[in-house]
C-alpha cells in the first residue's frame, strides 16, 4: 500500500476515534448507584430490601462520634455541630442527647395536643389543670425553673416535653455535659440524611457539609470527627475502588508496555497495535451510552479490565508476522482462528447478559462490542497500518529452546483422569461453605471499619440493620392505624427482652381516628378560660399569662387533622416519610427494631395481624436473593457452554479437535475452582464472572496450540505469542489480585490461576506434534 | 479578723476580693440553712421556699427543699439530679441550668476559698459599705450571661448572709444564708429582703 493511502486510512481511523470520543464525552452519565451491582429483586420481600438498602430510615443514618478533648468541649462542639447540620436542608434528622424543643415550627405547634397521648388518659379540666399548675409550681421552685419558665404561658401541661421525651430513642448513651457520649469518652451525634444511603455521590456531600460544620466550629482543631454508617460506607468503598482501580491500571499499563516493547522491538507496530483496543473500549462505551441512560462507574472499570481480552488480537498478528509475508497475507491465515476465538468470547460475555443484573448487562454490552470492534478492526483496517518488515519473532532468542523442552514434556494421553480425579477430590474435601451468600461480602468494607460501626452502633441504640418490621394497609393511614394497634403487643416483647428498641410510624403521628378523638376532647374557647379560673384560683400565677395556651387550644380544635402529607415539611415529617410508602395499590410502614435477640418471639405479630405485620430478616431476604441470582447466572453459563462447544465444533469441523480445545479448557476451569475452594474460599458471584473471562482466555490458548502446522518456526511463533499472552493477562490480572476489594481481588486471583491452568493444560494436552513421531 | 478591721467604704481592688474570698474557705461538706424568695415575671407573688444548701466537696452541691414540699436537687458531673417524694427521679444537663451552673461555680469557688477559680467564670467587683461587704459576680461566659445577669453575695466578716441572683429577663431570686435564713418574711419584697441582706434591721 502506498505511503500516502496509509497515512489517509491512520487519520481516518483517528479521526473516527475522537468522533466516538466526543460522543462519549457529550452522552456519557455515569452513576454511582452500588445498587445496580446487585442482584434484580423479584419476591415483594427481596423489593424491599434493596430500597431499604439505598432509601430505608436505616441506610440514610450517619453515627458521628467526636472525641480527643475534655469532656466540657466534646460537649460544646456537639451542641455546636447538631445546631449547625439542624440549619441545613440536607439532615431530617439530628439527635445528640441535647432536648431539642425546636422539633415543632410555630405552625406544628398548637398540634401537639392531638400527637402528645395526654389527652387519651386525661381531659383539659379544671381538676387536671390545677393539678398541673400546682405542679409548674414545684417547678419553678426548683432548679429547673429557668428551663420551664419560656414554655410556660404557652405549654402549661409540657406537652413539648412529653413529645421530645416521646422522640428521643429510647436506649439513648450516657449523657454527659447534656449531650451523649459512649463508653470511650466520645460526644455522640446520630445525623439522618435526605439522601438514599448508597448514592456515595449524595452522601459525599452530605459529609462534606458535616466536616464543613464542624471545622468551622471554635476548638474543633485537635477534635477528631468520626464517621459511620451505611452512607459513609458507600463513600468509602467507591472512593476506594476507584483508587485501587487507577492505581492497578496505571501500574498493569506502564508493565503492559513494557512487555511487548520486549516482545517486538518495534515501536510503530506496538502505536498501531494500540488503535484496535482503543476503538473497542470507545465503541463499547458509546454503545453503552445509547442504550441505557447513566453508565455505571464499575461497569467502566470492570469493562476495560474484561477487554484485556482484546488486546490479544493484534499480539497475534504481531506475533504471527513473518519475513517476507505482507500484515494481510499474515492476518488471511490467522483470521479464521482469530474469529473463533471473538466468537467464542463473545459468547462466554453473553452469560454475563443473561444475568438479570442492570450492572452486568451494561458490563456484557460494552464488552461484546468491544471485542467485535476490536477483532474486525485488527482484521481490515491494522494490517494495513504496520510496516512492511518486521523482525520474525520465530527468531526470538530462547524461544526455540523452550519450545523444544515443552515438546520433550511428557504428554499421557491418561492425563486429563488424575487431573479431574484431583479436581473432584478437592472439591469434595474443601473446607467451609461452597458458595458466598452474604450479600455484604460483595460490597467490600474493611474489618476496622465494620467494627468501628458495630460499637458505635451499640453505643447510640441506633436500630438494628438486619431486621424491619413491615407494617401494610390499603392507606397510609391504615399503616398508622396498624401501627398503633401492634404497639401494646411489641411493648409487651420489649418487656420480655425479645428485643430492646422500636420506632413505630405511630410514634410520630397518629391515625387520624385518634387524633380525631384527641381532638373532640379539646374543650372549646369558654370552657377552657371558665375551667383554667377556677384551676387557678389562689395561684400565685399573673392573670392573663395563659392567653397563649387558651389560643393554642382553640387551634388545634379547629384545625384540620395532620396527614403525612402536611407533616412532612417538618423535619419529623420528612423522618415519618422515610418510615411510610406506597407500593402499588397499597402502603407500607417500615418500624427499625433495635437489639432484636429473640426473632421467632415476634412471629406473634404476624399471627395478630393476619400477616399485616411481620418481621422481615433482610439477611434472609438478600441470601435468598443471592442464590436466586447464582442459580440464573450458572443456567446462563451451562446455556454458555453448550454454544461454545457447537461453535467450536462447527469451527474446527471436527469433535477430536473440538475435544483437544474444549477438554483443557474445562479441566482448567475445574482446577481453579478446586483450588479456590480448597484455599477455603467461597464462591461468590464475582468468581464466577471471573471464570468466565478465564475460560475466554483459556480457550484462545488451546484454540492456537491445537493448530498443527508442522511447521517449527510457525509453532515458535504460536509459542511466542501465547508467551506475551499469558504474560500480560497475569501482570493485569495478578495485580488485581493484590486489591484490597473483595471483588477485585475474587477476579484477580481466579483469572491468574486460571491463566497459570489454561496455559499448562492446553499445552499438555494439545495433540502430539506428528512432525516428531 | 476581717470583720474587726474598719474596712473603707467604695469600690476595692481585686487582691482584697481574693482576700475575702479566701477568708470565706470552709471544710466540706459545709451545709447551710436557706430561705429563697422568688419574683418571676409569670407571677403576682414571690415564690417562697426553703431548706438546706450543701458543698459535698468537689464540683458537687445538693439543694434540698423542705417547704413547701421535700424536693432534693444534686447537682453532679455535669448533670442535675432532682428528686421529689412519690416521683420518678428527674435530670438534666448542667448545661440547660444555667442558673445552677452558676449556682455551682460562685458557690464551690467561694465555699473553697477559691478567688482564682471564681474570677475564671466572673468579674467579681467588692464593695464595702458600712459594716457589711457585697461581691458582685457577672458571667464571663457570654452564653451564661444572656441569662443571668449578675449575682450579688452580701456578707459581713466572713460570713456570707445573702446571696441575690438577678437573671436577664429581670426575674430575681434572693436566697437567705444561715440564721438569716429564719427571718424570711411569709409575703417578702423586694426592697425588705435588700435591708434583711445589708444587716439593717
Amino acid at each position: 500500500m502506498r505511503t500516502g493511502t496509509r497515512i489517509a486510512l491512520l487519520v481516518g481511523w483517528l479521526l473516527a476515534l475522537a468522533g466516538l470520543g466526543l460522543l462519549v464525552a457529550h452522552n456519557l452519565k455515569v452513576s454511582t448507584d452500588l445498587r445496580s451491582f446487585m442482584p434484580a429483586p423479584s419476591t415483594p420481600d427481596q423489593k424491599l430490601l434493596m430500597e431499604q438498602v439505598g432509601e430505608g430510615p436505616g441506610s440514610r443514618l450517619l453515627l458521628v462520634a467526636i472525641a480527643g478533648k475534655p469532656d466540657e468541649q466534646l460537649g460544646a462542639l456537639s451542641r455546636g455541630l447538631a445546631n449547625g447540620l439542624r440549619k441545613d436542608g440536607a439532615f431530617t434528622q439530628v439527635v445528640n442527647g441535647d432536648f431539642d424543643l425546636g422539633v415543632l415550627d410555630d405552625k406544628l405547634l398548637p398540634y401537639r395536643y392531638l400527637l402528645s397521648p395526654t389527652l387519651d388518659s386525661e381531659s383539659l379540666d379544671k381538676d387536671f389543670l390545677a393539678d398541673q399548675l400546682d405542679q409548674r409550681l414545684d417547678d419553678l421552685g426548683s432548679p429547673a425553673a429557668s428551663l420551664l419558665k419560656g414554655l410556660l404561658p404557652r405549654d402549661p401541661t409540657l406537652e413539648v416535653l412529653k413529645l421530645a421525651e416521646r422522640w428521643t430513642p429510647a436506649k439513648s448513651p450516657e449523657v454527659r455535659d447534656g449531650v451523649w457520649f459512649s463508653t470511650q469518652d466520645e460526644a455522640l451525634l446520630l445525623v439522618q440524611t435526605k439522601a438514599a444511603g448508597f448514592d456515595p455521590g449524595a452522601q459525599g456531600q452530605a459529609i462534606d457539609r458535616i466536616r464543613a460544620v464542624f471545622n468551622a466550629l471554635p476548638d474543633s482543631h485537635g477534635a477528631d470527627l468520626t464517621l459511620s454508617g451505611p452512607g459513609y460506607f458507600s463513600v468509602v468503598v467507591n472512593a476506594q475502588t476507584r483508587g485501587e482501580a487507577d492505581l492497578i491500571g496505571k501500574v498493569s499499563t506502564a508493565g503492559f508496555i513494557l512487555l511487548l516493547l520486549l516482545a517486538y522491538r518495534n515501536v510503530p507496530s506496538l502505536v498501531f497495535a494500540a488503535l484496535p483496543v482503543a476503538t473497542g473500549a470507545l465503541a463499547g462505551i458509546a454503545v453503552m451510552t445509547l442504550a441505557f441512560s447513566e453508565v455505571h462507574g464499575i461497569t467502566l472499570a470492570f469493562g476495560f479490565t474484561l477487554l484485556g481480552v482484546a488486546q490479544e488480537y493484534p499480539i497475534r498478528l504481531l506475533s504471527h508476522r513473518r519475513a517476507g509475508e505482507t500484515a494481510l497475507e499474515s492476518v488471511r491465515g490467522l483470521w479464521p482462528l482469530l474469529l473463533t476465538a471473538i466468537a467464542s468470547a463473545c459468547i462466554a460475555y453473553l452469560a454475563f447478559y443473561a444475568s438479570g443484573v442492570g450492572g452486568l448487562k451494561q458490563l456484557a454490552v460494552f464488552t461484546i462490542t468491544g471485542l467485535l470492534a476490536a477483532g474486525f478492526t485488527t482484521r481490515y483496517l491494522l494490517p494495513y497500518l504496520l510496516p512492511a518488515r518486521v523482525r520474525d519473532v520465530a527468531d526470538t532468542p530462547g524461544l526455540g529452546a523452550f519450545r523444544r523442552w515443552l515438546d520433550a514434556l511428557p504428554r499421557p494421553r491418561w492425563l486429563p483422569i488424575p487431573v479431574a480425579l484431583a479436581a473432584v477430590l478437592m472439591l469434595w474435601f474443601a473446607p467451609g461453605p461452597f458458595w458466598q451468600n452474604n450479600l455484604a461480602a460483595l460490597t467490600p468494607l474493611p474489618q476496622d471499619l465494620l467494627m468501628k460501626d458495630a460499637r458505635l452502633r451499640e453505643a447510640l441504640g441506633a436500630p438494628d440493620v438486619r431486621y424491619l418490621l413491615v407494617l401494610q394497609a390499603h392507606s397510609a393511614d391504615g399503616v398508622l392505624a396498624l401501627s398503633e394497634k401492634i404497639e401494646p403487643t411489641i411493648q409487651g416483647l420489649i418487656g420480655k427482652r425479645a428485643l430492646d428498641t422500636v420506632e413505630l410510624p405511630s410514634t410520630y403521628l397518629p391515625s387520624l381516628a385518634v387524633q380525631r378523638s384527641r381532638q373532640a376532647k379539646l374543650p372549646d374557647r369558654g370552657t377552657l378560660d371558665a375551667a383554667l379560673s377556677a384551676a387557678l384560683e389562689g395561684k400565685p400565677f399573673r392573670k392573663d399569662l395563659f392567653a397563649p395556651f387558651v389560643d393554642d387550644v382553640e387551634t388545634a380544635r379547629t384545625a384540620p387533622l395532620l396527614t403525612p402529607g402536611a407533616f412532612a415539611a417538618s423535619p419529623l415529617g420528612q423522618r415519618l416519610a422515610a418510615m411510610l410508602m406506597q407500593r402499588g395499590d397499597h402502603w407500607v410502614g417500615l418500624a427499625t427494631l433495635g437489639g432484636v435477640h429473640d426473632a421467632a418471639a415476634l412471629d406473634v405479630l404476624a399471627r395478630e395481624t393476619g400477616g399485616q405485620a411481620r418481621l422481615l430478616d433482610l439477611k434472609e431476604a438478600s441470601e435468598s436473593l443471592v442464590a436466586e441470582y447464582r442459580t440464573r447466572i450458572l443456567h446462563a453459563l451451562l446455556a454458555a457452554t453448550v454454544l461454545l462447544v457447537l461453535t467450536i465444533t462447527f469451527a474446527l469441523r471436527s469433535a477430536r479437535r473440538a475435544w483437544h480445545v474444549l477438554a483443557p479448557m474445562t479441566l482448567a476451569t475445574f482446577m481453579v475452582l478446586a483450588v479456590e475452594r480448597v484455599a477455603g474460599i467461597p464462591l461468590s458471584l464475582f468468581h464466577l464472572v471471573a471464570l468466565i473471562l478465564a475460560a475466554g482466555l483459556g480457550l484462545h490458548y488451546a484454540l492456537f496450540f491445537e493448530r498443527d502446522t508442522g511447521d517449527p518456526a510457525e509453532q515458535r511463533r504460536t509459542l511466542h505469542a501465547t508467551v506475551v499472552c499469558v504474560i500480560s493477562a497475569l501482570l493485569v490480572f495478578g495485580m488485581l489480585g493484590w486489591s484490597s476489594i473483595p471483588v477485585l481481588r475474587a477476579i484477580g486471583l481466579t483469572v491468574s490461576l486460571g491463566v497459570a491452568f489454561h496455559f499448562c493444560l492446553s499445552i499438555l494436552m494439545a495433540p502430539h506434534d506428528a512432525s516428531k513421531k | 479578723m476581717l470583720a474587726l478591721t474598719p474596712l473603707p467604704s467604695g469600690t476595692a481592688s481585686a487582691p482584697d476580693a481574693a482576700t475575702l474570698v479566701a477568708s470565706l474557705n470552709r471544710p466540706a461538706p459545709a451545709r447551710t440553712a436557706f430561705a429563697e424568695a422568688r419574683f418571676m415575671r409569670v407571677l403576682d407573688k414571690p415564690l417562697v421556699v426553703s431548706g438546706e444548701l450543701a458543698w459535698l466537696g468537689g464540683d458537687k452541691l445538693e439543694r434540698r427543699v423542705d417547704k413547701p414540699q421535700r424536693e432534693t436537687a444534686t447537682i453532679a458531673d455535669g448533670q442535675v439530679t432532682q428528686q421529689r417524694e412519690g416521683k420518678k427521679p428527674r435530670s438534666f444537663s448542667l448545661q440547660r441550668a444555667p442558673q445552677l451552673k452558676v449556682l455551682l461555680d460562685s458557690f464551690v469557688a467561694l465555699l473553697g476559698g477559691d478567688a482564682s477559680r471564681l474570677s475564671e467564670s466572673f468579674d467579681v467587683q467588692l464593695t464595702q459599705p458600712a459594716n457589711h461587704w457585697t461581691l458582685t459576680l457577672t458571667p464571663k461566659d457570654t452564653r451564661i450571661a444572656k441569662q443571668i445577669a449578675r449575682i450579688a453575695i452580701d456578707g459581713a466578716g466572713n460570713e456570707p448572709r445573702c446571696m441575690r441572683m438577678e437573671e436577664s429577663d429581670g426575674d430575681v431570686a434572693v436566697d437567705l444564708l444561715g440564721e438569716l435564713a429564719t427571718k424570711m418574711p411569709a409575703e417578702p419584697t423586694r426592697e425588705a429582703l435588700a435591708a434583711l441582706c445589708a444587716g439593717t434591721p
